[in-house]
């Protein structure tokens, strides 16, 4: 399978390497070598969603491991432990984002994940004068660690025992989808704090004796801000559990039965179209388009940790992965086997080639971008390359969208080659 | 589902790619009579929003020269008419002005974190003289229509220091209107140039068809549904209508539903009947009226309206007149001539 000489990002390639002499077997569900079908393309899929699934699973306990440490004992080197965690969770996260557009139960799902952008002031404290929140939002500055009471546009809401239900309920509280008390940008946020930087060097930076205990609490209430912290990572991991199970080969009643059981047309063209909505809509757009064209690092995804080169990279490998049908787990671990492109090539291997060089295209575009805001020398995050006048930053930036607009239409070719268009025409603006 | 005029542009600019040209040596282009037709009816639409953008920046210089409160109300008048002349024409989404994002800096929006109070504050702050340069460099939520909307109308911003007709305020809102006169004017201009392009290639027989479709949907979905409360969160919320604080969100509907009929329909509804379809035509050009029925009594600020559920009772009448048509367009029509939509035309976030 050509995709295997694809080289693999540095880092997880030396994961690999390290992990291979650990009888480290590849999952492979294609060993029989018989021709990829649409069936067995999407079984496949719904394999490759649950490694991913489990493997965002098993990095968010780490980060729960990891901010327990904190609280337990308020350290810089937990802190930054912490911090790392998170990134290392993200990882796998955003591969799983090319699940979410096209399966309904993780599109209704994930916005207790990684809803954003949010409105902090509702989970702490902001400096003001550098905060704007969603217009109209009744609950952008009320800042639940430091009350036991919120009143939110008129509706008094009692948030002293800060469990995981109570933050799961307070998600767009008043009505307002800025209000996420809850996920991995929640969390983000209570590591790092508020960026305060612009469009300047530098990310977040809460000081760790925003934990501590005693006498050396800063900004306040650091008990309750620690208690919020235990509580929001353990919801990430049932809500992760919970999503990993639906994906399980050894569950009945799950989604990914519903799925393997409906039509193979229904399951192809979901993949389809989480790829091409993820690639354009969203990534291209929402997430790369609107701050660059705006200047807007209000628009930045990961706002308070600079990881948002990371974001982007791992989103645009989830499109890549559907498509190829292999996923390197975080364990180095190869999930790999029958896919859209064995299916695309049985018919069109031109169109399948192609395809395959414009997701081999993002990916660069993406690792320069990933390459520029990690250099040890004056490094560059998304935020200083969506700065007015910096061309460097926008060409960076543009290059990615670009290169995620041409595989789009690729995508599209790929679903009429599967014959597809007619349902993509029915179903316009209902399940899509 | 924030920014769906976003998805469509990127998703136009596929289509704009020969993506099925299996057969584009065919001589006879049975489509380029409908084209030559709308051609003609857009360009109409682009020389309108060029004289009125020219009219606006005259009048802020005038006013910034010597300002009174006549001369005020003459550029917020000149600034609707201006506005209105873009809602006209707002849903073409390919050719000309998807260069250099010309429909987001004639419009950025929706604009949920308030970008635009955040850099005229910036701007205003700033030492550094507001030249045409600065504005070219500032990003697209400083260089149109609500940036000067925001300059006239934004309550915070009117009881501030900094409000019109201070001298900094002034040189912003020439120079931001100044920017929007010299789009208008290379919109329409480069319009003109791309006949030749537009008339000579039978895939923007398509295209054109699913900027009109695209632009109901974003009409219904994104400027009336959302802030009437009928999508995600059921809250109703003026901040999310296009052009809140002028009260302009229902005249700016008012306006796109007649740029589609001028604009549009007089080459779709010749499409439709040569295709035999006369009936759908015809029902078609009644729910036009339909809709524009509601009008003039529902040009009037939306806000009122979503405070009050009696209030709310006609915008709901418009609404649903709107979803029909929306029906007829996209579903019916769209089906009969196999116009097939991309991706994200209704997905995202």
């Amino acid at each position: 399978m050509k995709t295997l000489f694809r080289p693999a990002p540095l880092a997880l390639t030396i994961a690999a390497a390290m992990s291979a002499g650990c009888a480290n077997t590849a999952t492979s569900d294609s060993a029989t070598s018989q021709p990829a079908t649409k069936a067995s393309v999407v079984e496949h899929y719904a394999n490759l969603a649950h490694a991913g699934y489990e493997d965002a699973l098993i990095t968010a306990k780490a980060l729960d491991k990891a901010t327990d440490q904190l609280i337990a004992n308020p350290t810089e080197a937990n802190l930054q432990a912490a911090k790392e965690a998170w990134l290392a969770a993200r990882v796998p996260y955003q591969q799983t984002e090319v699940f979410r557009f096209g399966n309904a139960i993780v599109d209704d799902w994930e916005g207790q994940l990684n809803a954003w952008p949010l409105d902090e002031g509702l989970i702490d404290y902001v400096q003001a004068d550098d905060y704007q929140y969603e217009l109209g939002n009744a609950g952008a500055t009320a800042n639940i660690i430091a009350n036991n009471s919120v009143n939110v546009g008129g509706e008094t809401l009692d948030v002293t025992n800060l469990t995981p239900e109570l933050l799961a309920n307070l998600n767009e509280v008043g009505g307002s989808e800025a209000n996420v008390a809850t996920g991995y940008h929640a969390i983000e946020f209570l590591l790092w704090g508020q960026d305060l930087n612009g469009f300047e060097q530098g990310n977040g930076e809460r000081p760790v004796t925003d934990y501590a205990k005693g006498t050396g609490c800063t900004n306040g209430n650091c008990e309750r801000r620690a208690e919020y912290l235990d509580a929001v990572t353990d919801l990430l991991v049932s809500d992760l559990e919970w999503m990993a199970n639906q994906w399980a080969a050894n569950g009945s009643e799950n989604y990914r039965s519903q799925l393997l059981s409906a039509n193979a047309d229904e399951g192809v063209q979901k993949m389809l179209f989480g790829m091409g909505s993820l690639s354009l809509g969203e990534l291209a757009g929402e997430r790369m388009k609107v701050a660059l064209e705006a200047n807007s690092y209000e628009d930045e995804h990961d706002c308070f940790s600079d990881n948002t080169h990371n974001s982007h990279y791992y989103n645009a490998q989830g499109i890549q992965n559907v498509y190829t049908g292999s996923y390197r787990r975080v364990d180095g671990s190869l999930v790999s086997g029958p896919s859209l492109s064995d299916l695309v090539s049985q018919s069109n291997p031109k169109l399948d080639a192609r395809l395959n060089s414009q997701l081999d295209a993002s990916m660069e575009a993406l690792s320069v971008m990933k390459a520029k805001a990690e250099a040890s020398q004056s490094p560059m995050p998304f935020d200083m390359m969506i700065a007015p006048g910096n061309a460097k930053g926008a060409s960076i930036v543009n290059g990615a969208i670009m290169a995620l607009v041409e595989q789009t239409g690729s995508i599209e070719q790929a679903a009429r080659q599967l014959g597809l268009e007619a349902l993509s025409l029915d179903d316009a603006g209902h399940t899509f | 589902m924030k920014r769906l005029a976003l998805t469509l542009l990127l998703a136009s600019s596929l289509t704009a790619v020969p993506l099925m040209a299996a057969d584009d040596k065919n001589a006879s282009d049975p489509t380029a009579v409908y084209r030559t037709q709308w051609h003609k009816d857009i360009l109409a639409g682009y020389q309108s929003l060029a004289t009125q953008s020219q009219a606006l920046e005259t009048q802020a210089q005038t006013y910034c020269q010597s300002p009174s409160s006549e001369e005020l109300e003459q550029t917020k008048r000149l600034w609707l008419d201006a506005f209105l002349a873009w809602q006209q024409v707002r849903f073409i989404d390919f050719g000309p002005v998807e260069e250099n994002n010309r429909a987001w800096q004639f419009q950025f929006w929706p604009d949920p974190k308030n970008l635009v109070a955040r850099k005229a504050s910036y701007l205003l702050k700033n030492e550094a003289p507001i030249t045409p340069e600065k504005i070219a460099q500032s990003g697209v939520a400083v260089q149109g229509f609500p940036m000067v909307e925001y300059l006239l109308y934004d309550q915070t911003f009117n009881s501030s220091e900094n409000a019109l007709p201070a001298g900094r305020s002034c040189e912003l809102l020439a120079a931001v209107t100044r920017h929007i006169a010299r789009n208008g004017e290379t919109l329409a201009t480069d319009w003109k140039g791309f006949q030749g392009n537009y008339l000579g290639s039978e895939q923007y027989t398509d295209t054109t068809i699913r900027a009109a479709m695209a632009g109901l949907e974003i009409l219904e979905e994104r400027r009336l549904a959302t802030p009437m409360g009928l999508r995600g969160n059921g809250k109703r919320s003026v901040y999310s209508a296009d052009a809140w604080r002028s009260g302009a969100s229902l005249i700016a509907a008012d306006a796109s539903v007649q740029g589609l009929k001028k604009h549009f329909m007089p080459a779709f509804s010749k499409l439709l009947n040569d295709r035999e379809q006369t009936d759908l035509a015809k029902r078609i050009e009644q729910q036009f009226e339909e809709v524009l029925a509601n009008f003039p009594e529902l040009d009037r600020p939306m806000a009122p309206l979503l405070s009050d559920d009696n209030a709310f009772k006609p915008l709901q009448s418009l609404y649903i007149d709107l979803t029909q048509l929306t029906a007829l367009v996209n579903d019916r029509a769209a089906v009969e001539l196999e116009v097939v939509r991309g991706f994200n035309s209704s997905d995202g976030d």
